[in-house]
């Protein structure tokens, strides 16, 4: 009798995790999403990058890592150690598409932001800076 | 007549047209260095950062156990002190804040000022920061001894700061500084001066190595005994240091327990030359309103 109790109780427990397993099949996870279309003002997408010509790489490498890596990784491949935790895929900066848009538009991309990309006005004040950044950006095609 | 009056007034007026033409040229303002420090403190002492305005931080300080033997796992399983501090930046410039600390119950409040920054152009070519603290020991009265007052609790610490940015990679801080205890035991001191080195080598964009080294001076002027009885002892400290956007994380070893730095000038009885050393780290959180 006792046996029995316990083989039935091991049967459940099969049951439960089999049920799991089927379950994690049902419900796949969403995952994260691609980013829509930003709605850039035109004053930054005619915006001229005055730091353009200038070599700026070793500051924007720096602002880059401290700034930007760990969400839109070393290589900017949006893989960096926190972009599993966001809704929004981070986006690919060595990709054609995105290298396709102007400077002003990487710059309202980096600086302004949205969503879950944040604003750094506050963070990093200096136009150069910011500059040197989208730079930076810019050689990781 | 009216002709060479018209001539001479022209002739008159014509420097003014030439001067105004040069008048409007930009004067071009001399850019501050890029990060010298990128953490608001280097180990035990306060660094020349401030963080823009309306920055708060909120910053967390553990110091362990002296470092023995693997049987108090190197200090971490033994006593600890911490500290948990609010800082904020009110303008560019200045910052203020309190905190309290497990050791003696103290509560300190803070103010740090930017006097000078030091330029890319180096017309500055050291940025200065002044700092000022007051603890208040919130133990019990007891622990005050006889004719116990309020103001029995208060400790200060002042200093200024000159710091330079020598390369991209190396920064060196010297700081002045005096501390003063309102009630302490008959065979200490209430005031001392002291020095204090520090600085940060980069490593890479985002981590350094930090030090520091604080040398308490017993200066005969101003001494109250002739013998010091339990002198205090220098501090050292080195770490890794890795600062992000939002955050700023040092860990090190250091030769004081106490996190407030008229403590350690005054009260450190840690020799490092002996190995009293003690791990200990930082974390500082960092939101912009």
């Amino acid at each position: 009798m006792k046996t029995k109790t316990i083989n039935n109780l091991f049967a459940l427990a099969g049951i439960m995790v089999l049920a799991f397993v089927f379950m994690a099949f049902a419900f796949p996870q969403d995952g994260q999403k691609k980013g829509a279309a930003w709605d850039i003002p035109s004053k930054y997408i005619k915006m001229e990058n005055p730091y353009a010509d200038e070599d700026l790489n070793k500051v924007g490498k720096m602002l880059y890592s401290k700034h930007c890596k760990s969400c839109h990784g070393n290589k900017g491949l949006g893989d960096g150690p926190k972009a599993k935790q966001l809704e929004t895929f981070p986006g690919n900066f060595s990709s054609e598409e995105f290298q396709a848009g102007s400077d002003g538009e990487l710059f309202y991309k980096s600086i302004i932001g949205r969503e879950e990309m944040p604003n750094y006005e506050k963070k990093i004040t200096d136009d150069e800076d910011r500059w040197a950044i989208i730079n930076y950006i810019r050689t990781l095609k | 007549m009216k002709k060479i009056n018209t001539i001479l007034v022209i002739f008159l007026l014509l420097p003014a047209f030439i001067i105004a033409q040069e008048a409007p040229k930009e004067k071009v303002k001399s850019k501050p260095v890029r990060a010298p420090f990128s953490c608001p403190t280097v180990i035990d002492y306060q660094t020349v950062y401030i963080p823009t305005a309306k920055t708060l931080e909120f910053v967390i300080e553990h110091r362990f156990d002296k470092i023995e033997n693997i049987s108090n796992l190197f200090g971490i399983y033994g006593s600890s002190n911490i500290r948990l501090g609010a800082n904020y930046s009110i303008t560019n410039k200045l910052s203020v804040g309190y905190g309290i600390t497990k050791l003696r119950m103290l509560s300190d409040f803070r103010i740090k000022y930017n006097i000078l920054e030091q330029t890319r152009d180096d017309k500055m070519p050291i940025a200065l920061t002044a700092y000022g603290n007051m603890g208040i020991d919130g133990r019990s009265e007891k622990y005050f001894g006889m004719d116990y007052k309020f103001t029995n609790r208060f400790s200060y610490y002042t200093e200024l700061i000159v710091a330079r940015k020598f390369t991209d990679w190396l920064s060196i801080q010297v700081a002045g500084n005096f501390s003063h205890i309102n009630r302490v035991d008959s065979l200490m001191e209430h005031d001392k001066f002291g020095i204090t080195f520090s600085g940060r080598a980069r490593v890479s964009p985002q981590s350094s190595i930090v030090f520091n080294y604080g040398i308490p001076l017993n200066i005969s002027a101003i001494q109250e005994h002739t013998t010091l009885t339990n002198a205090p002892q220098q501090n050292f400290g080195i770490g890794y240091e890795v600062s992000t956007s939002t955050h700023c994380f040092q860990v090190f070893i250091s030769s004081s327990t106490d996190l407030s730095p008229q403590y350690i000038m005054m009260e450190n009885q840690n020799d490092w030359t002996k190995g009293d050393l003690f791990f200990g780290f930082t974390i500082t959180r960092l939101w912009s309103f």
